[in-house]
């Protein structure tokens, strides 16, 4: 794939602000218009990476702990949801039974639920990864079931005209009719999913290392510098999840497919 | 008729709760589960009845509605700053190009960071209680409402403010009775988006950022105490809440921006 010259001019256009608001940071620290011990510098920031790559690979650790974590947590989110959100749209008899329950628990901030969760798990990796499933699960099996409703009682009602049976209609019609509206979701419970990680492992004591936790950590010694750098991960981290897991998967399905028109 | 349908359908929505509650009761009694741990719907149920009533005094020492209106004054406040910064400047990204490609890039970035991640940082600055907890709120509430400020003025079409200024309407004009009505379903989307956010972020805020009184607080104190029933009661009280204020939202939509014919499909 060849880069053209006005990919770069707005791949430069995007970057420019940042240089810009780090720049201007750095130059308030140094001539102390701000504390730095209040206020980290960018390159104070800058060093704290350094630190925690260089003797000892620690930002690995705390990476692969947390995406681990949201692995799980998220899987099991999409999982459940898909396949309750299928259920619930194939069978009036569960969407009469799991509705209302999903209406009453959908408005429950996913973090309302950590308190519980370390009561009842325990302040270890079993409440983080149960929280990252609340988060994921809901706009998951919501959006399921929007996409499965929202196909056409004809295409259905044509299958089984033309003869058929209930596995060709699931396949063939009310999947790659909902498909769109689950991706929706997908994209939707990673956001989700991500948020309730950082979240919750700020709120739980008892593991051993993540990003949550580092921030967390960080406000026992004061150090402002590992806050921001965990921030700076918590945002890059986010970005690429959605840019990088995301969009590919929605080039390859719905795009690819020609459900959607491409942007 | 009319009774009828009502009836039907709330039994048709209490079945399956009913049903629940009861199934989470059997289980908590025949101790499957150890309900120290998971409490039980006959403990919680009347236990928020005597959060609610004044008069007895319960575990929390105070009514829970201390609670809920310390919660709901740092929302309003957060929510008051939120809109006032992300209004103008959203319009001023919608206005201009160049202030517009400055800020996008940011906010894009800036914008999934949870808002309970700045919580630490803003305790460092501001100390415990309502000054972090409602500078976190307004900032976790202030980019939906920029991002749809700017995403509304961007799509007034140019046609409209160049007739206007071609008729001689000033800059004060062209934003008063072009841009702003234009924008409004836009910027009202972002309000009801940075409700949402804002409610989140005061609750969990709350719980780290030591307040004495509010519902994310009291749900996390609770936890010390390993008191599910006081958890379960704060969410439900959570969920109540949060259906008010949706209906409220709602209501003042269908009062003003339907009212004025704004909404277009």
């Amino acid at each position: 794939m060849r880069i053209t010259r006005s990919q770069m001019i707005k791949a430069f256009c995007s970057v420019l602000p940042f240089l810009i608001v780090i720049g201007l940071w750095e130059l308030a620290v140094d001539i102390n218009i701000v504390s730095s011990r209040l206020v980290p510098s960018p390159s104070l920031i800058a060093l704290k990476f350094h630190r925690l790559i260089t003797p000892k690979p620690i930002l690995l650790d705390i990476l692969c702990m947390s995406f681990y974590r949201l692995i799980l947590g998220y899987a099991l989110g999409v999982s459940v949801g898909i396949s309750l959100g299928i259920l619930m749209g194939v069978s009036k008899f569960l969407d009469r039974v799991f509705s209302p329950l999903l209406s009453l628990l959908i408005s429950v901030p996913t973090l309302a639920w950590v308190p519980l969760l370390l009561v009842t798990l325990g302040p270890g990796e079993e409440t983080v990864i149960i929280a990252i499933f609340l988060g994921s699960f809901f706009p998951i099996v919501y959006n399921t079931l929007n996409g499965i409703r929202s196909v056409s009682k004809h295409h259905i009602w044509a299958s089984h005209i033309m003869g058929a049976d209930k596995a060709t209609v699931f396949f063939e019609v009310l999947l790659p009719g909902s498909l769109v509206s689950i991706i929706t979701g997908l994209r939707l419970a990673i956001g989700y999913s991500w948020r309730a990680l950082v979240g919750a492992e700020m709120l739980a004591a008892g593991i051993s290392a993540g990003v949550g936790q580092m921030i967390y950590a960080a406000k026992a010694f004061n150090d402002v510098a590992a806050m921001f750098a965990g921030l700076v991960i918590i945002a890059i981290g986010g970005l690429l999840l959605d840019r990088l897991l995301m969009d590919p998967i929605e080039r390859r399905t719905v795009e690819k497919w020609g459900l959607v028109k491409e942007r | 008729m009319k009774v009828k349908q009502i009836l039907r359908s709330s039994l048709l929505f209490l079945t399956p709760v009913v049903l629940l509650l009861l199934g989470w009761e059997i289980v908590a009694t025949l101790k499957i589960i150890n309900p120290v741990l998971i409490s039980r719907p006959s403990e919680i149920f009347p236990l928020l009845y005597k959060m609610i009533m004044p008069k007895t005094r319960s575990f929390l020492g105070h009514s829970i509605f201390l609670d809920i209106y310390t919660s709901l004054y740092r929302l309003l406040y957060a929510f008051i700053i939120a809109v006032a910064s992300g209004v103008g400047l959203g319009m001023l990204m919608g206005r201009n190009k160049f202030v517009y490609r400055f800020f996008d890039p940011l906010i894009t970035v800036l914008m999934p960071i949870p808002g309970i991640a700045w919580a630490p940082i803003f305790m460092l600055w501001l100390g415990f209680g309502d000054p972090t907890i409602i500078t976190v709120g307004a900032l976790a509430a202030f980019f939906p409402i920029v991002y749809n400020t700017a995403a509304g003025v961007r799509s007034v079409e140019k046609k409209l403010i160049w007739s206007a200024s071609s008729m001689g309407a000033n800059e004060k004009t062209i934003f008063l009775k072009v841009l702003l009505p234009w924008s409004t379903p836009y910027i009202f989307t972002g309000f009801k988006l940075a409700l949402a956010r804002g409610w989140r972020t005061v609750i969990a805020v709350e719980m780290i950022a030591a307040s004495l009184f509010g519902l994310g607080f009291m749900i996390f104190d609770a936890r010390d105490y390993l008191r599910p029933s006081i958890i379960y009661a704060g969410i439900i009280v959570l969920v109540v809440i949060y259906f008010l204020i949706e209906n409220v939202v709602k209501l003042i939509e269908k009062r003003t921006i339907e009212k004025w014919g704004m909404v277009r499909s």
